[in-house]
């Protein structure tokens, strides 16, 4: 006997039984008709199942690696492709974002009074030397580092500050060194400046949001350390570094940063108070963040629009 | 900076490994880039005593036995010419590795017969032993300075270990590099007071005669000059030997030169404070009898020869010494060889002074001069100590000082007050007054407390510390900062906003990628000239690069365009077909002006190319724009500022009255610039402006109509002055007019042949709300259109 007739037979049974509720005490006749109803539809099911694979033949496999059916046409595989700096850059920002900071983009075209002189940089200071800044033929500068916006930052939301509120603010931006281009030296690349003040920042809370961000960024809780820096826009100035995280392979330090508490005169110079109020700054390159991230060892595909390279993001 | 641990030890006793001193060094004081363990280098290698020593016949070798401290003498076969018996030497035994070749290719010696002897190792020279170039003969030490077979590395303090330091992050700290000062930062780091040596304080020599007079043409160049004659009674004989000196030099990578020099360049390494010899009676034979020494800028122009024999020029920035004006030294940088000391030379002037870093950086980067005493003048060396450094230098000379002068107008000392309370807001601690008063007395302070008050004195070296935040940093540096406990910084509950052309940015960005296909590039900022001129845009409306070092980097763009084009033919030829570049990036032209901080105004833009016509452009620009919610519109072509389009093939792209940017072909005679074939297409829009453009939001129009929609395709006859906009929007105004809900899509667009009008294709859907239309009512309405579209010379077929 087939399956099928085997499952007619059953139903044919069932259908029987209905006849024996009549017999049983009204109180359990409810229950008993429940569960035969279940029965009777489980097998009918059944039945459908099989009648319906009966009519269109059984279910043939197919090649799951495949791009396409055979006499199909093949999907189009065309795609387009993001910057991988760009893409980083957008993450970094969302995290900050996410922590609270607003976002200012820097320029790429700025002047030696926020580059240099309003981040406490004497006139002629040899700290000016170390930036290899590219000048122009105007007497303008293509910023060094985003810090050139860190004067802007602050007056733009002094008064938030000045209200009893806090200036929280992160700035990405392209900039750029005179300096030969080679496997490990880009002329033109990315950095990301922060900048907090309040009434009661300190160095402890800059460590620790600085940490925050990073462990958010790989995932991770991260163990960082430190070592003392020079930066003439801040005051003690420090060189941040993480634990290489477990996405890279997680052995020995890795410097992500320059940070420190804001030089007195910085904050001075864009009419904030440094008796009342103070802040903490950093900055640092996106550019080698991407390349440890997918293990590059040359900065010039970034800048190179090859779609070879772009292709692999 | 190399720093020799085995120095530093012998100033600051300590007992921790290398490692965690290593780590201390690093995490409170500054980066050391690496730490080199000279021992194994020098392994094997042992001071001999050359017994015998016999010329081998016909050769320039001689057979030696050689004392190496064993049961008996080794056989030697040395080519040298100065080897004799009895002299001091070093020997490389067998087994071990030429000091020269550690690390590279570690040659390795062994037992070798030569000319017939065993010859049992070498003999080094001082090239062999990677302590200088000379190979023409074997290195001598001093007759009885060590008994055979002491080892050449514990003799020579060669058993140390040598720290690379980063100079870059110590340019604030002067008194840093010497020995001395680096050394008290490791005492204050291992919390241990430091005992400053005298010689850093040291009374004014104890002299008669003051001489030679100095005059300082203006205070700020030149804070301090000491100086003093001294005599020898016969000329100072170069050393024939090896000293301790000598390895002193080498471990921090300077060179012997003669005794006198070496003997200032170890001050120097010591101190920090650079010195200078002049040969003084050629100052004499060049000023006469009564040189008055003066430190003045130089001429414009003025020529001088300095002692490498070079001829410069100068300039008004550069600092010279002079003896009654005659120039004798590029102050901070080299001696004149007018008065080099020589193997004559009797009487010398000894100069320690102190420049204006500032100008002697750019004399450094002026005339290409860098070494070891300018790298420190350049980092401000204190006034406090030229006249103690000198005096010390006069100490060790032992011979007889004629005269000494010192010219310092204004000393200074500075006091720094704070509160510990100060202190610990700013790091976020919790220090008592106690630790932090020990802390800044263990490098040298001179603090008195009252209350939660410091009163910090400031040694004279420590030339970076004035205000009291730089005091904060040096607790929280000696104290460590991954000591102070991490927070989080406290902030009101406010939503952070984003900088909208950011958020624009990264929008478009997904839209171009993923909806789109088109591949995110990004390219330089500064560009050729040649590239503005092959587009036909002004380089002269660009701001200009001056200082260069890469001859491609000329001008500021004033497109993304250009550059997207400049990088398709190198995609093409990687077998790529059929692609859309695009970029966001800033721009700027002179002719936009300056904002109102006086700086550059900006432009933000959206740079597009793809391989294909105007139309294959057109649908990315529109689908991107429909994408935003932001109604357009195509015009004529007529911007200026794209020189490079096809005007016939191109349209300005309008919301509003706003021009946004143009779309089109890029002119044929261009791309054949840039090596391309036609058609390629481009667009650039203004994102500060697409930004500003009002965006709709979608408004529904599905109804609940329970009528069922008529689908009808309508064919028409179009000649050339009649646009696509124009016959569809005349059908769409003819439906909607009529009441009816409808949608009219394009089929196709066809011309048999260029003479014959074009033929548009649509497909029209169109519901009545109201009712079930019938067979009539369907013709009414197609005879609606038509007739509306003939009005327009447009026949429907």
């Amino acid at each position: 006997m087939s399956q099928l007739e085997n499952l007619k037979s059953e139903l044919k049974n069932i259908n029987q039984e209905y006849a024996k509720m009549k017999d049983l005490p009204p109180g359990q006749r409810k229950d008993f008709g429940i569960k035969l109803n279940a029965k009777k539809q489980d097998i009918l099911a059944q039945i459908a199942e099989l009648t319906a694979a009966a009519e269109t033949g059984p279910v043939l496999p197919i090649d799951i690696t495949a791009p396409a059916a055979p006499g199909q046409p093949l999907p189009s595989l065309s795609r387009g492709t993001k910057h991988p700096l760009m893409t980083e850059l957008d993450r970094v920002i969302d995290i900050y974002n996410r922590m609270g900071f607003n976002v200012m983009e820097s320029y790429q075209l700025d002047d030696e009074f926020h580059m240099f002189e309003s981040l406490n940089f004497p006139a002629g200071h040899p700290a000016r030397d170390g930036y290899d800044t590219f000048r122009t033929a105007e007497g303008f500068i293509p910023p060094a580092h985003t810090s050139t916006m860190q004067h802007r930052a602050l007056i733009k939301y002094r008064q938030d500050l000045l209200n009893g509120g806090q200036i929280a603010v992160v700035i990405p931006g392209r900039v750029f060194r005179n300096e030969d281009v080679d496997a490990t030296h880009e002329h033109t690349f990315y950095q990301c400046e922060g900048v907090f003040v309040s009434e009661d920042a300190n160095l402890g809370q800059m460590l620790g949001v600085l940490r925050n961000f990073f462990e958010i960024y790989y995932g991770q809780k991260l163990r960082v350390k430190t070592q003392p820096g020079y930066f003439p826009f801040t005051e003690p100035s420090l060189e941040f570094l993480i634990e290489k995280p477990a996405a890279l392979g997680g052995s020995g330090w890795l410097e992500v940063l320059g940070c420190g508490m804001i030089h007195p005169n910085v904050l001075r110079a864009a009419g904030i108070d440094p008796a009342k109020y103070r802040g903490f700054a950093w900055g640092g390159g996106i550019d080698r963040l991407v390349m440890l991230k997918y293990g590059l060892s040359d900065v010039r595909f970034f800048e190179s629009a090859k779609l070879d390279f772009l292709k692999e993001f | 900076m190399k720093i020799s641990l085995g120095e530093i030890k012998k100033l600051v006793p300590y007992d921790i490994s290398t490692t965690e001193l290593v780590d201390l060094i690093g995490s409170r004081l500054v980066e050391v880039e690496e730490a080199i363990d000279l021992a194994p280098k020098y392994q094997g290698v042992y001071i001999v005593k050359v017994v015998e020593c016999q010329p081998l016949e016909g050769t320039h070798l001689s057979l030696c036995q050689i004392d190496a401290g064993r049961d008996a003498l080794i056989q030697v076969v040395c080519g040298a010419p100065n080897v004799y018996a009895g002299m001091l030497a070093a020997w490389i035994s067998p087994g071990s590795t030429v000091p020269s070749t550690y690390g590279r290719d570690d040659f390795v010696l062994s037992v070798r017969p030569l000319r017939g002897y065993d010859s049992h190792g070498m003999l080094a020279s001082a090239s062999e032993l990677d302590l200088g170039e000379d190979h023409d003969g074997i290195v001598e030490l001093e007759p009885d300075s060590a008994t055979p077979g002491t080892s050449f590395a514990e003799h020579f303090g060669l058993d140390d270990i040598i720290l690379d330091i980063e100079n870059k992050s110590l340019t604030h700290r002067p008194d840093c590099f010497g020995l001395i000062g680096f050394a008290r930062e490791v005492a204050g780091i291992l919390g241990q007071k430091f005992q400053d040596p005298e010689l850093l304080f040291v009374s004014p020599f104890d002299i008669d005669q003051k001489a030679p007079a100095i005059k300082v043409e203006n205070p700020e160049l030149c804070a301090r000059y000491s100086c003093a004659v001294v005599k020898f009674d016969q000329p100072v004989a170069a050393q024939k030997y090896l000293t301790r000196e000598h390895i002193f030099l080498f471990k921090a990578g300077m060179r012997p030169v003669s005794p006198l020099v070496n003997l200032t360049n170890i001050i120097m390494l010591q101190t920090g404070q650079p010195l200078h010899a002049f040969d003084y009676d050629k100052i004499l034979q060049l000023a006469g009898t009564q040189p008055e020494i003066i430190v003045r800028t130089a001429r414009e122009g003025e020529q001088i020869t300095l002692l490498d024999e070079k001829t410069i020029t100068c300039d008004a920035n550069d600092i010279l010494i002079t003896a009654n004006d005659i120039p004798v030294a590029l102050a901070g940088a080299m001696g004149c060889q007018n008065t080099a000391v020589d193997q004559n030379t009797t009487t010398i002037l000894l100069e320690s002074a102190t420049f204006s870093l500032y100008h002697l950086r750019k004399t450094q980067m002026k005339h290409g001069l860098f070494s070891e005493a300018i790298t420190r003048f350049t980092k401000g060396q204190p006034a406090g100590q030229t006249f103690p450094v000198l005096a010390e230098t006069l100490r060790q000379l032992n011979a007889k000082v004629l005269g000494i002068s010192d010219y310092f107008p204004a000393p200074e000392s500075r006091v720094v007050v704070v509160s510990a309370a100060r202190i610990n807001q700013i790091l976020g601690t919790n220090y008592s007054l106690d630790l932090i008063k020990t802390t800044l007395e263990n490098v040298s302070f001179m603090v008195e407390t009252s209350g939660e008050q410091l009163t910090v004195r400031v040694p004279y070296w420590r030339t970076d510390i004035a205000i009291e935040e730089d005091v904060v940093e040096e607790i929280g540096r000696l104290l460590g900062f991954d000591n102070i406990p991490q927070t989080f910084a406290k902030r009101d509950f406010v939503a952070a906003e984003n900088d909208p052309l950011l958020a624009l940015k990264t929008r478009l960005r997904h839209i171009l990628s993923d909806q789109l296909a088109a591949h995110e590039v990004l390219t330089y900022s500064f560009v050729n000239q040649d590239l503005l001129k092959k587009v036909g845009q002004n380089p002269a409306d660009s701001y200009q690069i001056i200082n260069s070092i890469s001859p491609d980097l000329q001008v500021f763009r004033q497109h993304i365009v250009p550059s997207l084009l400049d990088k398709i033919r190198e995609n093409i030829r990687a077998g790529h077909d059929r692609f859309a570049l695009f970029e966001f990036n800033q721009t700027s032209v002179l002719s936009a002006g300056k904002s109102s901080e006086n700086t550059p105004v900006m432009g933000h833009h959206l740079g597009l190319v793809i391989l294909g016509d105007y139309y294959a452009a057109k649908v990315l620009l529109a689908r991107l724009l429909r994408e935003l919610g932001i109604d357009f519109v195509l015009q004529k072509f007529e911007s200026a500022d794209f020189p490079y389009l096809e005007p016939l093939h191109s349209a300005d792209v309008l919301v509003g009255e706003t021009r946004l940017g143009s779309i089109g072909e890029v002119k044929p005679g261009i791309l054949r610039q840039f090596k391309l074939a036609a058609p390629i297409a481009v667009f650039e829009l203004d994102l500060a402006k697409l930004l500003a453009a009002p965006q709709h939001l979608p408004v529904s129009t599905v109804s609940a109509c329970k009528f069922p929609a008529v689908e009808r395709d309508l064919t028409v006859s179009v000649p050339d002055q009649i646009t696509f906009e124009a016959v569809e929007q005349a059908i769409k105004d003819t439906l909607q007019s009529l009441g009816l809900v409808s949608s009219v899509l394009p089929v196709s667009i066809y011309q048999a042949t260029l003479e014959e009008p074009r033929r548009l294709s649509f497909h029209l859907k169109f519901t009545d709300p109201t009712k079930t239309q019938s067979a009539e009512q369907i013709s009414a309405i197609i005879k609606q259109v038509t007739n509306k579209l003939q009005t327009l010379d447009a026949q429907v077929v």
